[in-house]
């Protein structure tokens, strides 16, 4: 570690996961908890739920934490990332009104792709490169697709919170997408 | 590739693919789509980027308060966890199936019309909505046939044309519901496709009002 202790550590999370994973270390999990709950609270009350709900979904999201730390790879998906994901399918087996769960997690697919050791590097810029492509949207465009992320039924919800027409808010989203996909594509093109 | 490239036919809708990435799709929807993705690492490659994006806007999310004894409650928790008990189902009988299909069960395969027949992929079902594979011969087509409602589906061998496309292996069919649809198998080999069925499709002409009595898809 450098003496330039002012910037903060972008792979803190990172490290927690893993030291939870190598050590079952509580503390790490603690702090990892004391992150990432309440914004996974945050996104289930966004999405509908309510917040006794938002509450108990955060909990066992972070349990399963707990349990796949092992499964963390920080060449391939950042903290952030990863969480995400398995709080996606956890919302997942949440819409189901089968209880049948999927027998093969996505984030266990993922790790079957093979990986040349520049792809690896590639991943491991992603989250900085998504980051410098949200801020070459505009405001409302990262506005509409935030809450396509968050929000159950996308479209008409968003058009009700934002008080657009439909048809507005399905434009936006595309352009949206369309501009990622323009920012983002070059290097998607060098991964493979 | 390129923006525009990517919104010709056999790709899934930009939507599509963000709601994937957020777990937004039902589950029947969500099986194609990742059979797709399985088929066609370009896309596969995007919706990890999505899912990126995902982490991001988590990331930066204001964050609810929670309750006073949450952390307590979270760390009693991992103390007394026995941990998941994760066993895999087994492989099912098709390896030919891409990697996310493999796991589900099959039922048997159901002859549904000549050189024509499905069987249940037993994922899991949203309501009506459902997963089945259905394989049809060579220079065969299907009764003409108008859907109940949203039907996705993604070609595994073989390439089968509508009236105006054609889909290889890997692409995806966002079916109109609209649309009066007779999809003609035009590769050598059997095409063989697994579809997001919401309710019954119904048959049209003299064939499907013949075999629409005993074809329960």
């Amino acid at each position: 570690m450098s003496l330039d202790a002012v910037q903060p550590d972008p792979f803190v999370h990172d490290r927690l996961i893993e030291a939870v994973a190598l050590h079952r270390d509580r503390e790490a999990f603690a702090e990892l908890f004391s992150y990432f709950a309440p914004r996974l609270k945050a996104w289930l009350i966004k999405s509908g739920a309510t917040p006794g709900a938002a509450e108990d979904f955060a909990q066992d999201a972070m349990l399963t934490v707990w349990r796949k730390a092992d499964l963390f790879d920080a060449r391939k998906a950042r903290a952030a990332t990863w969480i995400f994901t398995i709080a996606r399918n956890r919302r997942l087996d949440m819409l189901r009104r089968d209880a049948r769960p999927l027998p093969v997690p996505e984030i266990e697919l993922a790790e079957q792709t093979v990986e040349r050791p520049d792809d690896i590097v590639a991943l491991s810029q992603d989250a900085a490169r998504v980051r410098d492509a949200l801020s070459q949207l505009k405001p409302d465009q990262v506005e509409v697709l935030r809450l396509a992320f968050f929000m159950d039924s996308p479209h008409s919800e968003i058009a009700r919170q934002l008080d657009l027409p439909l048809g507005t808010v399905k434009s936006r989203i595309r352009n949206a997408m369309i501009k990622l996909r323009l920012i983002l594509e070059p290097s998607e093109e060098a991964a493979r | 590739m390129n923006a525009r490239l990517h919104s010709s036919r056999g790709n899934p809708s930009e939507e599509r693919l963000l709601a994937y990435a957020a777990g937004n799709l039902s589950p029947p929807e969500a099986v194609v789509v990742a059979a797709h993705l399985a088929l066609r690492p370009a896309n596969d490659a995007w919706v990890r980027q999505l899912q990126t994006v995902g982490g991001e806007f988590l990331d930066e999310a204001a964050p609810a308060s929670m309750a006073d004894d949450a952390l307590m409650r979270a760390m009693a928790r991992i103390e007394t966890d026995a941990g998941e008990v994760k066993s895999q189902p087994p492989l099912n009988d098709m390896p030919e199936l891409p990697e996310p299909l493999r796991r589900y069960a099959l039922g048997p395969w159901r002859w549904i019309g000549p050189g024509m027949r499905v069987r249940d992929v037993h994922a899991p079902r949203d309501g009506d909505c459902r997963v089945i594979l259905l394989e049809i011969g060579p220079g065969r087509e299907t009764p003409r046939h108008t859907h109940g409602g949203v039907e996705l589906t993604c070609v595994l061998s073989g390439a089968y044309a509508t009236e105006t496309e054609r889909f290889d292996v890997g692409d995806l069919e966002e079916a109109d519901p609209e649309v009066l649809h007779q999809p003609r198998v035009v590769s050598d080999e059997p095409c063989l496709c697994v579809v997001a069925l919401d309710g019954q499709i119904e048959l049209d002409g003299w064939l499907g009002r013949l075999i629409q009595p005993f074809v329960r898809l």
